[in-house]
């Protein structure tokens, strides 16, 4: 085992110990987007909606959609698809939305096709290869490669599918805002 | 700190009640900062507070917060008991207040983690100096000082005799295990059990409780009961229990004479005759269960005295603080947040179902459903008050905080002002309160500091009486009015005229006189300009009102100043009940639903195209009765698909935000509602022009429009 894949899974392992169910751990949600199936740790997964009407936010990235409204609570969406930088979908009646919940901030996942639950033991789990650099912007959401029976799915690093970069800083300052403002 | 057991629940609890009793103290305190002296009743009240708050710091172990409660409980002690003449009341109001503002000092500390570290050494010693004054100048008069305040516990439990013909009598004598520390206490411990059955209890030695000297005369000797009771032997010694402190119970009846007799039997104990009726039980382990039962009891002597045996000592301390607490229930304001949201879902479900189209299938007989139905409407809406009303709190709190602020600086700049409240009980929502503290407090400073004149020059003017300020609030038209008045010197036009000139703030050319009162005012508000020659500690530094006029803007409110120069100003803020709840315009642009509120929207106007003025750069203005507005279509601005271009069809708002009056341009209005102002999820970056979003009646999101990021 190399150096990266030992150090994921120390970080697995902290994560998994501050989380109370165990039973969850190696377990993923996979949906497939474009032709690719990813996975995503199944700790986040906080419910699994249809598609309902989304409410347009002007001024922001094409791939966060709007609102929606989940019992009460607003939350944003987000397109999988274009945030991947993918030829954007027709969404139908099948289409859904996977609510996430990220160190309490809820964001809604819309994918194309959601698959089932897999289990991915530690060892079947490959760092992403490294070697096209021309792949590297794809890449970047992707922290390991889980292998089940012959196929693969690509495991998503949610902090870095929410978050850009440069949108830090701008997150920073409409979350002080809100701290001033309403509610 | 307290490594030896977990006290990370406890320290919630310990602050937030502490909190609240200082809040409550500081409320008395001022309440009657202006009497000859306290009242009794505050006296015990004070009393009281500083003895919870000192057994509650010393359980916590806060070392420092522990000795200064008791040193003011010390000083009250006294006043309670021999009720001295002559008290520097001012003097006691300061330091009580000083000891609550060092409580809560540490207990910020301790909130943050850090080590309550102040040293209350300098407070105790003027503690210690007040108190010798005032003791010094009851002696003087030939008061009779009452005793040290030690911790007084009963001497003995003293049962009323309830003799009746079938009581029996009976002898107990306990001996303890040799090792046995504090045998008083376990004996103490016996006594209390067996409260329950006795009609008459005796026991010697007598003062087993504040006597420690007790327990050796109890390892010697043994530990005596004589009891009136009617239970039989077996019961008693069950009662008594054996415990591994426990050695031996002996328990013998005895006849009415004997039990009169008292203690006189002493030296015959070791006699008995073991044959006949008593009985020896020889101790054996016991379980520790019942061990810890018997042992609570002991941390609060003073609960179960049924008689002191002492008239003239002062009764133990009433325990009805709980009482009035117990109505109230502190809960975590995101589960408030959380049964809002649901219930405004639970509004929305209701109208999805209540207007079913499957209910519209003709020939149906809802006669009954209907009747269902309006039932369910009402309890919903009433549900809905509940909520509202339970964001909703008094000022009081924040009004008693500016009544000590007035105190304090009133006190510092040697003059004499009066303070009062008026409708304190007005409720506003609880964020409002937390957003409008800063802001009152630094106008009740100013009042303090630059409003009311020293008391030199109030007498050169020839003003009589004392300066007064007047803290008032009211409701009028779903707004709050807090205002802070003076009769103080009042603003001074000229002054702030030439120094708004300069700093070149004036218009060229434009007189004085041209300028109204309240364009004049309006300057104060500016950053950076303070007319005050000197700066204080407490204002003249040009910040803040700036600032204030900033907060108060901040949660859609407005500073209105209004001033009589010689007869004093009064600065009125008119701000929202709630946050949580607007009163909006909702409107239509494209697909998406908008809101503004409806209090800052002058008029609708329906325009046609020649109303309307294109500059070559693209911007558009309109001529509306004779005014030409700047225009903004919404639509536009915001990118949308498929909105209304052309004017004639769609709907002009004007409002007027900061002074600039601006047009904007809608597709179509649907109507006023009353909204729940929600926050845009943080993940969402900051969207020029947008505050907030809402839910509408049929669940679709309607986002919130700040004309005040729409105009930058």
């Amino acid at each position: 085992m190399d150096e990266t894949s030992e150090v994921k899974k120390q970080e697995e392992q902290s994560r998994s110990v501050s989380h109370e169910h165990d039973t969850q751990k190696g377990k993923y949600m996979t949906f497939k987007s474009g032709n690719e199936y990813f996975g995503l740790k199944i700790q986040y997964v906080n419910q699994i909606i249809g598609f309902q009407t989304i409410t347009e936010i002007p001024e922001t990235e094409d791939y966060i959609k709007g609102l929606i409204n989940l019992r009460g609570k607003i939350i944003p969406v987000i397109d999988v698809r274009l945030r991947f930088k993918q030829k954007p979908f027709e969404y139908n009646d099948r289409t859904c939305i996977i609510v996430i919940d990220v160190k309490s901030t809820m964001v809604g996942l819309i994918v194309e096709k959601i698959a089932e639950v897999v289990e991915i033991p530690e060892e079947n789990i490959l760092p992403p290869p490294s070697i096209g650099k021309a792949d590297k912007s794809h890449n970047k959401y992707v922290y390991g490669i889980g292998k089940v029976g012959d196929s693969v799915k690509l495991l998503l690093d949610i902090d870095k599918l929410l978050n850009d970069d440069d949108m830090t800083v701008l997150e920073q300052v409409s979350g002080l805002e809100m701290e001033e403002g309403a509610v | 700190m307290a490594e030896e057991f977990n006290t990370e629940g406890m320290l919630d609890v310990y602050l937030y009640e502490n909190e609240q009793l200082l809040e409550k103290l500081q409320e008395t305190v001022l309440e009657q900062k202006d009497a000859e002296c306290f009242d009794q009743d505050s006296i015990n009240e004070i009393f009281r507070t500083m003895h919870t708050i000192k057994g509650s710091s010393g359980i916590m172990m806060f070392d420092n917060i522990t000795a200064i409660t008791h040193k003011l409980e010390d000083v009250f002690y006294y006043l309670r008991e021999s009720h001295p003449e002559h008290v520097p009341h001012l003097k006691l109001v300061e330091h009580v207040l000083e000891v609550a503002d060092f409580i809560t000092e540490e207990m910020d500390k301790i909130r943050s983690g850090n080590t309550a570290d102040g040293d209350p050494e300098s407070i105790i010693k003027e503690l210690d100096k007040f108190l010798d004054m005032i003791k010094n100048g009851a002696k003087e008069e030939g008061v009779e000082l009452p005793p040290e305040n030690v911790y007084e516990q009963p001497k003995q439990l003293y049962i009323a005799p309830v003799a009746t013909d079938t009581s029996h009598f009976y002898k107990v004598y306990i001996t303890f295990s040799p090792n046995t520390e504090m045998a008083n206490i376990h004996a103490y411990k016996v006594v209390y059990a067996m409260k329950e059955i006795a009609e008459d209890l005796l026991y010697s030695p007598e003062d087993i409780i504040s006597d420690e000297g007790s327990a050796d005369v109890i390892m010697k000797e043994g530990f005596r009961i004589l009891l009136q009771a009617q239970c039989t032997e077996e019961e008693i010694r069950n009662i008594i229990g054996i415990g591994y402190d426990i050695k031996q119970v002996d328990v013998y009846e005895c006849k009415a004479e004997e039990f009169l007799q008292g203690f006189d039997f002493g030296g015959n104990v070791p006699q008995i005759d073991l044959g006949t009726d008593e009985t020896v039980i020889e101790a054996g382990a016991e379980p520790e269960s019942e061990q810890k039962e018997a042992e609570k009891p002991q941390m609060a002597p003073g609960d179960f005295v049924i008689k002191s045996k002492e008239p003239g000592k002062p009764k133990q301390l009433a325990k009805d603080k709980k009482n009035d607490k117990a109505a109230f229930i502190s809960v975590n304001v995101s589960k408030m947040d959380q049964l809002m949201d649901l219930i405004g879902e639970l509004v929305i479900s209701e109208s999805v179902v209540l207007q079913n189209p499957d209910l519209k299938v003709p020939g149906l007989n809802l006669a009954n459903f209907n009747k269902a139905a309006a039932q369910l409407s009402t309890i919903s809406t009433d549900l809905q008050n509940v909520i509202m009303s339970m964001r909703m709190v008094p000022l009081t709190t924040l009004f008693q905080k500016m009544n000590r602020i007035v105190f304090d600086v009133s006190r510092k700049l040697g003059k004499d002002i009066e303070f009062e409240m008026i409708g304190e009980h007005t409720e506003v929502d609880k964020n409002v309160i937390e957003n409008i503290s800063d802001p009152l407090m630094h106008l009740v400073r100013n009042a303090v500091d630059h409003g009311i004149e020293t008391n030199e020059e109030r007498a050169k003017s020839g003003k009589s009486g004392k300066g007064k300020i007047t803290l008032s609030a009211r409701t009028e038209a779903g707004k709050v009015w807090i205002s802070v008045a003076d009769n103080g010197k009042g603003l001074d036009r000229e002054k702030i005229l030439a120094k708004a000139r300069s700093q070149g703030l004036l218009e060229e050319g434009k007189p004085d006189s041209a300028y109204t009162d309240k364009e004049v005012y309006q300057f104060i508000t500016l950053p950076r300009f303070s007319t005050k020659e000197q700066v204080t500690e407490y204002s003249g530094r040009g910040v803040g009102m700036d600032v204030v006029v900033q907060n108060i803007q901040a949660i859609g409110g407005t500073l209105e100043i209004e001033s009589t120069p010689g007869f004093g100003s009064t600065m009125s803020l008119k701000i929202p009940l709630t946050l949580a709840i607007i009163d909006g315009i909702v409107m239509k642009t494209g697909d998406s639903y908008f809101v503004v509120e409806t209090g800052i929207i002058k008029s609708f106007v329906n325009v046609r195209e020649e109303m309307m003025i294109h500059e070559p750069n693209g911007d558009e203005y309109i001529m509306i009765r004779g005014e030409c507005y700047p225009v903004l279509r919404l639509g536009e601005w915001y990118g949308l698909s498929g909105y209304q271009r052309l004017v004639n069809e769609g709907m002009m708002l004007i409002f007027e935000v900061d002074g600039k009056t601006i047009c904007l341009f809608v597709d179509k209005l649907i109507g006023k509602q009353e909204i729940v102002v929600k926050p845009i999820p943080s993940y969402i970056k900051k969207v020029k022009g947008l505050s907030g979003c809402t839910q509408l009646g049929d669940g679709s999101i309607a986002l919130i429009l700040d004309p005040v990021g729409l105009i930058e």
